[in-house]
């Protein structure tokens, strides 16, 4: 029997998953041998009760955040581009990461300015925050969803939510205090750690409801690829499809950025890194493509951000983007970035 | 007898915003039959394409009736419908990524379940459509990499593959040349016998309609639609009513559309067919009298004029342009 290409890929990507898996952990400010790791995990048993702590109560969550958060919002991504048929759309076109950063700016910048805030970087109560921002949005958006026709007027909408909110934040951001604000910009500047294993299993839990809708719609995204009207004419229906969308994307991207702050970069470009090693449109394949490749991006980006030996990191937001750019820019440039869409 | 797949009773439809209703077609009567090549001709503007998406099932229909196959088309639901009628539209594709196989398989669609998973039958249907397409050889190259030409015939093989028994294309033959319009044309007929399917085809290309189609429909403005067999409307000189503009006319004799230029007043002796060739081209030159009479030799081609002889039309023109 022939096997794929596509196939062989997908199985390779698993593995470098696993060893990004592995290096992320690995690495950190306290340096922790791998075989020491393979053993702790396998046995159950640790050489420190200091290595113990660090890999399983630190280091495994953020690396599970990292996997998490890399499916929810490559997923994401690739319904908005192939939903819009616009490949500059990402997770975070519908208002999403507007909506939770607004939640939070309320919760952080307004608390200082009104006085309520009190333990503002409780990591359960900026994404109740988050979470109540994202909501509050995708719901408004929905509600334009259900007059509007076509896909391009909900984009523009989209859009237009996430610029309105985001002048209120500008606004409470002018008149909060510089202790507040330095909390802001650093939760905007996205983190995947500080969350404990209670909050990580809740993310699995979200992004796992989110991955639904998706598996019951790859036929449906395959006939989008033709167009609204193609899609209609096949027995697909676009407004069915744009809910499970709305549905899917809100849940899986909504939950990331509550967790984690709005993760630049990721949502628009996994999708295009996939399309470019996998040469297919076909989205049984890109689903599971992308899933793999925008964790291991994250678990390396993460990794990366470390600064391995060092006792400093960098906010994951600036380590995306520095190293993805340039992937993306030099996998565009070789292909034709056009053509591939 | 052909057995009519789809047939408009009286039909009105258009378009509404608010309370402005904006009737765009009005009392419309037609038969759509099986086993026929049928082509919609109408200037811009005219509603042909409010027509086809009426037929979709994409706007309501206002007055009259839309029976496909017997039933009124609102009765069908839309996964009935997708196997009842496969289109070929004018959008762009943007997947350059999708391999012409894969843009085929597609038409799988309404056949198959939430995964995409083709079965053999699926499989089978799909190369069918790329054989009788005449693409089967480039079913794995990319939509990016393929001609305009080849493109239209993929969409064309995934319309076939949606194994709907009416098929309407809309301008499938814009932006191809020549010889490609006459090849989709031809390909589009015969498909249309062999596998005995009604297909619409809207087109602005009159010559190759009136070569390749069995049956005519010409929309006007505010008029009847006139339907019939396509030789029928040439011998009643219903052509000619495509052209609201008094200097383009329909030449039945030719089988062309022609500008109504004044021809040259030419005493000729010669070979008539020639003879118009040369009166065309003084006839662009605005030159409407010849004094003295010409004589055209015909192999190898000269023209005789006042004692003096011409290799070419254009030097002919330019001496007698020179004249005047």
């Amino acid at each position: 029997m022939k096997i794929s290409r596509n196939g062989i890929l997908l199985a390779g990507a698993f593995i470098v998953l696993i060893f990004s898996l592995l290096l992320n952990v690995s690495l950190g400010s306290v340096s922790i041998p791998m075989p020491t790791i393979l053993e702790g995990l396998f046995s159950g048993s640790w050489d420190k009760n200091s290595y113990e702590q660090i890999i399983l109560n630190y280091r495994f969550p953020k690396a599970l955040v990292a996997i998490l958060a890399g499916v929810g919002l490559s997923i994401s991504g690739l319904q908005m581009q192939t939903f819009f048929r616009n490949p500059l759309a990402g997770p975070y076109v519908l208002g999403i990461s507007s909506g939770a950063g607004f939640g939070v700016a309320i919760l952080i910048l307004a608390g200082s300015i009104f006085g309520f805030a009190s333990n503002a970087m409780n990591p359960w109560a900026v994404a109740v925050a988050g979470t109540m921002g994202a909501g509050l949005i995708l719901v408004l958006v929905s509600l334009v969803a259900w007059r509007v026709k076509d896909s391009m007027t909900l984009l523009i909408v989209g859009i237009m939510f996430g610029a309105a909110v985001s002048s209120i934040i500008s606004v409470l951001a002018y008149f909060s205090g510089a202790e507040a604000l330095k909390l802001y910009t650093i939760w905007s500047m996205g983190s995947l750690g500080g969350l404990g294993w209670a909050q990580v299993t809740l993310l699995s839990v979200v992004i796992l409801l989110g991955l639904i809708p998706v598996i019951f719609s790859i036929r449906a995204f395959n006939a989008s690829l033709l167009g609204e009207s193609y899609a209609a004419s096949m027995g697909i229906s676009p407004l069915k499809l744009r809910w499970l969308m709305i549905i899917s994307t809100g849940l899986m991207s909504g939950a990331v950025t509550a967790f984690c702050g709005p993760i630049a970069f990721v949502g628009i470009a996994v999708p295009h890194v996939a399309r470019i090693i996998w040469k297919t449109a076909d989205h049984r394949i890109l689903f599971p493509a992308s899933a793999l490749c925008g964790s291991v991006l994250l678990l390396l980006c993460d990794a990366i951000g470390q600064l391995p030996g060092s006792a400093q990191s960098l906010p994951i937001n600036a380590v995306t983007s520095l190293i993805g750019a340039p992937i993306v820019i030099g996998l565009v440039l070789k292909r034709n970035f056009s053509k591939e869409f | 007898m052909k057995k009519a797949v789809i047939s408009g009773r009286n039909l009105s439809l258009g378009y509404q915003k608010g309370d402005r209703k904006r009737e765009v077609l009005h009392g419309l009567n037609f038969d759509l039959y099986t086993g026929q090549l049928t082509c919609l001709l109408g200037s811009n503007g005219v509603g042909k394409t409010t027509l086809v998406k009426a037929i979709m099932g994409r706007i309501p229909v206002w007055n009259g009736k839309l029976l496909v196959e017997g039933k009124e088309l609102s009765a069908l639901n839309s996964k009935e419908l997708s196997k009842t009628l496969a289109v070929v539209l004018t959008e762009p594709i943007v997947a350059g990524n999708m391999t012409v196989g894969q843009l085929v398989s597609l038409g799988r669609t309404p056949y198959l379940n939430w995964s995409g998973y083709l079965s053999a039958h699926d499989k089978q249907v799909v190369e069918e459509a790329l054989i009788s397409t005449q693409i089967l050889e480039i079913k794995d190259e990319r939509l990016s990499e393929i001609s305009d030409g080849q493109r239209q015939k993929a969409m064309i093989a995934r319309a076939l593959a949606q194994d709907a028994p009416i098929m309407i294309l809309d301008e499938p033959t814009a932006h191809l040349d020549l010889v490609n319009r006459f090849e989709i044309m031809q390909l589009l007929h015969s498909i249309s016998q062999s596998q005995n399917k009604s297909i619409l085809v809207i087109t602005h290309d009159l010559d190759i309609a009136l070569e390749t189609s069995d049956q005519l429909w010409i929309m006007k403005k505010k008029e009847k639609l006139i339907a019939g067999l396509t030789e029928d409307l040439i011998v009643k000189g219903l052509i000619d009513s495509l052209f609201s503009k008094e200097k383009i006319h329909f030449n039945s004799k030719r089988g062309k559309v022609e500008l109504e230029n004044k021809l040259a007043k030419l005493d000729f002796e010669g070979d008539e067919y020639l003879a118009f060739w040369i009166q065309k081209a003084l006839g662009k030159a605005n030159i409407y009298d010849v004094k003295s009479p010409v004589k055209i030799h015909e192999n190898p081609f000269f023209i005789h004029y006042e004692g003096l002889e011409f290799s070419s039309i254009q030097e002919f023109v330019a001496f007698l342009f020179l004249g005047e």
